[in-house]
């Protein structure tokens, strides 16, 4: 007996019930969409958020009837950061789940694995969360992104700050990554802008524990402004060593920082940090009531309170339904496309940018604001910067 | 110069950590010759569960890391029980991918509580986050304790295999299975105690690190840099294996500070390598010939 | 009962390669032609990785927790060439190259370490490999990676799942011919020798340190081609791919498929690339509450893990407990 004719069996099955549909991932009454997630990697604090966010996203959308009538339905792959494994999983959605489009797959190493193939079957690549480029740029019919590179971001906020604080000696202190080279471009070409260079610039390796010396270093260079291009537990490291020390310098941190974990770990030593924020935390005090009966939802439905990754989640989420709605009862990835490359979204329930998307422009926002951590938690202190 | 006390003291304090790590692995491989992979996945369980009974169950500090580090030595002494005394005498690998599936296992479960995957978690300290000053040094809190909790553990695991009838029995084990089970010390319970009393090592550094790199699935990441301790220490020798984890966290500390950018990632490896050279039997070996 | 012995009971290549047809023909027809090909181009590219293992650790006891470091020398290596112009079929030799020069550093601290303190030499020295990828960014690209594109043959792009499968399996056949008649010649004897007793080796004239640094070198060689393919097929480098995971997950591989013979190699292999897929398309069976649980897949991987561990210590095509 080999174990196989069952699992043939078991296979074949499902296979059948697959199939039958004429474009792919779309039948009368469903639509699929496929996504590459890290639930059990090194990101997987980001990808269960952002996972969670869009199932409740399709979840409302069913309730309320689906999309012209089709519901929706999410099919994650879990690739734990590795390529092999999303290079695996994007065939797999592509073939045998048949997906219409690939929606928010997480992490550089598995976006550029798996991008080529994406987009090769036919299928839109739409909002991946990876800082490169090669999303958006050169134009695709089938590409679209929603978040500029860190870069963007980043430029406007350097020089935003250096013009209004007077700094001369700007530094930078990044994870030696793909995220933290973005975010050294933008710093420099924002720099570069007001006729500075970059000070002083050190990195730490993800995963790092102890920042004492890269902080100490940055000291001894005599920063009087300092960049973080780090995550939520390396921002709050680097001010809890540098306020430990006496050192207070102003410090700026990207928008991997803006998280309300960062002050509801860092404490008082977070105190005064500026951070990058695109779409703002959804805090449960003082939120308007459309937001905290989505919270409330959030948490019922999942267990955990959402944080900024869950916001986003379902803002992709929403993004896709809003086109899919648009592009009517007969969607096909043409009018998909088309339905999407007309978007302008309207205010959500997050405060978060409104989205433009144009034929010549599947980039959906450039603009950050600027945050500051007063009283334990994070609070926009300017517009949307251009 | 004060920048450099200051960076060394971090460095000592992470490097007690490194230090309890290896211990545990050093415990372990000596009672049961099984390299364990999962004892950074074990300190991550440790950290969620001391989480859970202070925070979710409202026990206080104290009782919480108590009740916790019990619970998980009964985890580590269970899973000898049930599934690691299955690899006794096989090749060494055989524990290390029996003990990596564990882990993996463990790092899956608790992925699977959605409060645990979402985020970090702090576990409050009694005595806030005010920097102990010493003149200009300012020593974090956390760092003392980290440091003052390796002494204590190290000096009662010490007592514990001098004074002791487990402990002596347990190091009976270590040296000479065959001739402890002539004078009749029960081995295989003794195993059990070895797992144990590892998989209870790496909580306690679970609960140290909590307070310096928050409770969160990545925790147990630590045991990259505590395996070469064990390594370097000797793999037989527990004073060996909380130097050598100290020495790899100055050594990495430091070289941050003095070394050109992009230096000390490499440092600490290069010097693992240059300290395996200088000394094939590991730091353990070096200092018993020192001391003859 | 008695099928099993009857199947147990042919030579163990005819049972081995009419598995594997039975296996490759069900699961070609129940997932659909292109993820089915793709996943055996991965499990050929793994399995010769897992060769180089298999070399090392299987045949010359040598524990190396360097692999992911010879791999991405010979991933880099082609990636560059390839991207420079350079043919693939011209850039593959090189990559193997690249590799049994990594192969040739690694096994140097021999000379003075044995046992646990060499597997440390080489684990220091994949991460120095790593960092080195890092640093010398105008090359390699650093953190930010480096885009491969998929080779040509004479003009024919080895693109789509099926010639990406041909491709590997090639070179999985041409490199296991090699590892064959190498394990027979004296160079393998000498491998086993050292293996088994270092001491006795060297008393009937075989240089161990000899025979360990010819075994990184077929290793090192064959995880450069592994690694020049895995380029290829993921079309995308970056130094965080080629951390200790993958020289564990490598490892693990050999051991699971049985590290001391070469068909352990494409066995492991299935295992690590084709459980985890194996694992989603069965997950999808589930309702959704119990699929949409985070964390389940690693998991379930973990259990099939160590339930095999525990079944098969010697690892697939090693002797089983009970016989």
């Amino acid at each position: 007996m080999f174990p196989f004719r069952h699992l043939a069996a078991a296979l074949l099955c499902t296979l059948s019930l697959g199939a039958g549909a004429q474009s792919p991932g779309v039948s009368r009454d469903e639509i699929r969409v496929g996504s590459i997630q890290d639930l059990s990697g090194p990101i997987a604090m980001l990808g269960s958020p952002v996972r969670d966010g869009m199932l409740l996203r399709f979840e409302d959308a069913n309730a309320a009837g689906g999309v012209h009538g089709r519901r929706l339905r999410l099919l994650v792959e879990d690739a734990g950061y590795d390529p092999k494994r999303a290079v695996l999983a994007a065939r797999k959605l592509i073939q045998r789940d048949r997906v219409f489009a690939f929606l928010a797959n997480l992490g550089t190493p598995v976006v550029m694995a798996t991008m080529p193939m994406v987009v090769e079957a036919g299928r839109p690549h739409l909002f991946p969360f990876s800082p490169h480029e090669s999303t958006y740029l050169p134009l695709h019919p089938l590409k679209f992104q929603m978040f500029a590179p860190y870069q963007d971001y980043m430029a406007a906020a350097t020089r935003h700050m250096v013009d209004s604080k007077g700094y001369t000696r700007s530094c930078l202190l990044y994870q030696d990554d793909d995220y933290g080279l973005e975010v050294m471009k933008g710093v420099e070409a924002g720099l570069q802008e007001v006729g500075q260079v970059l000070h002083e610039r050190t990195s730490y390796k993800r995963g790092a524990t102890d920042l004492s010396s890269q902080v100490a270093r940055l000291r001894a260079a005599g920063c009087d402004f300092v960049v973080l291009a780090t995550v939520v537990r390396e921002t709050v490291a680097a001010m809890a060593e540098a306020r430990k020390t006496g050192w207070n310098v102003d410090m700026l941190v990207t928008a991997s920082g803006y998280s309300a974990q960062t002050h509801e770990l860092g404490g008082a030593a977070v105190e005064g940090l500026y951070g990058v924020a695109v779409l703002p935390h959804p805090y449960a005090d003082g939120a308007s009531p459309a937001l905290a009966a989505w919270i409330e939802r959030y948490r019922a439905r999942f267990g955990a309170a959402p944080n900024v990754w869950s916001a986003m989640g379902y803002t992709v989420a929403d993004l896709f339904v809003q086109a899919a709605e648009r592009a009517g009862p007969e969607l096909s990835t043409a009018s998909f496309v088309a339905a999407l490359e007309n978007l302008h979204t309207d205010a959500d329930i997050f405060g978060g940018p409104r989205y433009r998307f144009s034929a010549h422009d599947h980039l959906g926002n450039r603009h950050g604001r600027l945050a500051q951590i007063r009283d334990g938690r994070w609070q926009l202190i300017s517009d949307y910067l251009h | 110069m004060l920048s450099f006390v200051q960076v060394l003291t971090s460095g000592i304090a992470i490097g007690c950590v490194y230090g309890l790590v290896a211990l545990s692995f050093v415990l372990i491989y000596k009672a049961t010759a099984a390299v364990s992979f999962m004892q950074g996945e074990v300190l991550m369980v440790g950290g969620f569960t001391v989480l859970a009974l202070n925070v979710g169950l409202g026990l206080p500090l104290l009782p919480a890391i108590l009740c916790g580090v019990v619970l998980v030595a009964t985890l580590g002494a269970g899973l000898e029980r049930s599934v690691l005394r299955r690899a006794l005498g096989q090749p060494h690998l055989t524990a290390v991918l029996l003990t990596f599936g564990l882990g993996l296992i463990m790092r899956g479960a608790v992925t699977t509580v959605p409060a645990a995957s979402h985020g970090m978690h702090r576990l409050a300290l009694p005595f806030g986050d005010e920097p102990l000053r010493l003149g200009a040094l300012a020593i974090a809190p956390q760092h003392l304790l980290v440091i003052v909790a390796t002494v204590a553990v190290a000096g009662a695991l010490s007592l514990f295999f001098r004074h002791t009838r487990a402990g002596l029995a347990l190091r009976a084990c270590s040296e000479n299975p065959q001739g402890a089970a002539l004078v009749g010390i029960p081995v295989a319970a003794m195993h059990t105690l070895a797992w144990g009393l590892g998989a209870a090592l790496a909580a306690i550094a679970g609960v140290l690190l909590a307070p310096i790199t928050f409770v969160h699935l990545g925790m147990g990441l630590i045991a990259l840099k505590a395996f070469p301790a064990a390594v370097l220490g000797g793999m037989t020798s527990l004073p060996g294996a909380l130097l050598a984890g100290i020495f790899i966290g100055v050594a990495e500390a430091l070289a941050g500070l003095l070394l050109p950018e992009g230096g000390k990632d490499v440092v600490p490896y290069a010097l693992l390598m240059a300290a395996l050279l200088l000394f094939p039997g590991g730091l353990g070996t070096a200092l018993r010939q020192l001391r003859r | 009962m008695k099928a099993v012995h009857a199947v147990l009971a042919l030579p163990a290549a005819l049972r081995n390669s009419a598995a594997a047809v039975l296996g490759i023909a069900t699961v070609l027809a129940a997932l659909g032609v292109d993820y089915a090909l793709a996943q055996l181009a991965m499990i050929a590219t793994f399995a010769i990785a897992g060769l180089g293992v298999v070399i090392i650790v299987g045949q010359a006891g040598q524990i190396s927790l360097g692999q992911g470091a010879l791999l991405a020398l010979g991933a880099y290596v082609q990636a560059l060439l390839v991207r420079h112009g350079v043919p693939a079929l011209l850039a593959l030799p090189l990559a193997v190259l690249a590799g049994m020069a990594g192969g040739w550093l690694a096994s140097l601290p021999a000379q003075r370490l044995g046992g646990l303190y060499f597997a440390m030499s080489t684990l220091a020295f994949a991460l120095i490999v790593e960092e080195v990828l890092v640093r010398w960014s105008t090359l390699t690209g650093g953190a930010a990676g480096l885009l491969v594109p998929p080779p040509s043959l004479f003009g024919w792009s080895v693109e789509s799942a099926a010639a990406q499968a041909v491709f590997s399996l090639a070179c999985l056949a041409l490199a296991w011919l090699a590892c064959h008649r190498l394990l027979d010649a004296s160079l393998g004897r000498a491998w086993r020798a050292v293996r088994e007793d270092e001491g006795a080796a060297a008393a009937s004239a075989i240089d161990p340190l000899r025979a360990k640094r010819s075994a990184f070198l077929c290793g090192g060689a064959l995880s450069g081609l592994a690694g020049a393919l895995y380029a290829h097929w993921i079309g995308f480098l970056s130094p965080e791919q080629f951390g200790l995971l993958l020289s564990f997950e490598l490892l693990m591989l050999a051991f699971i498929g049985g590290v001391r013979t070469l068909a352990g190699a494409w066995w492991g292999a299935l295992v690590i690339v084709a459980i985890p897929q194996a694992i989603a398309v069965l997950r999808d069976l589930l309702p959704a509450a119990v699929a949409h649980t985070a964390g389940l897949e690693a998991m379930l991987f973990g259990v099939v893990l160590v339930a095999m561990i525990l079944l098969r210590p010697q690892g697939l095509c090693g002797p089983s407990p009970g016989r």
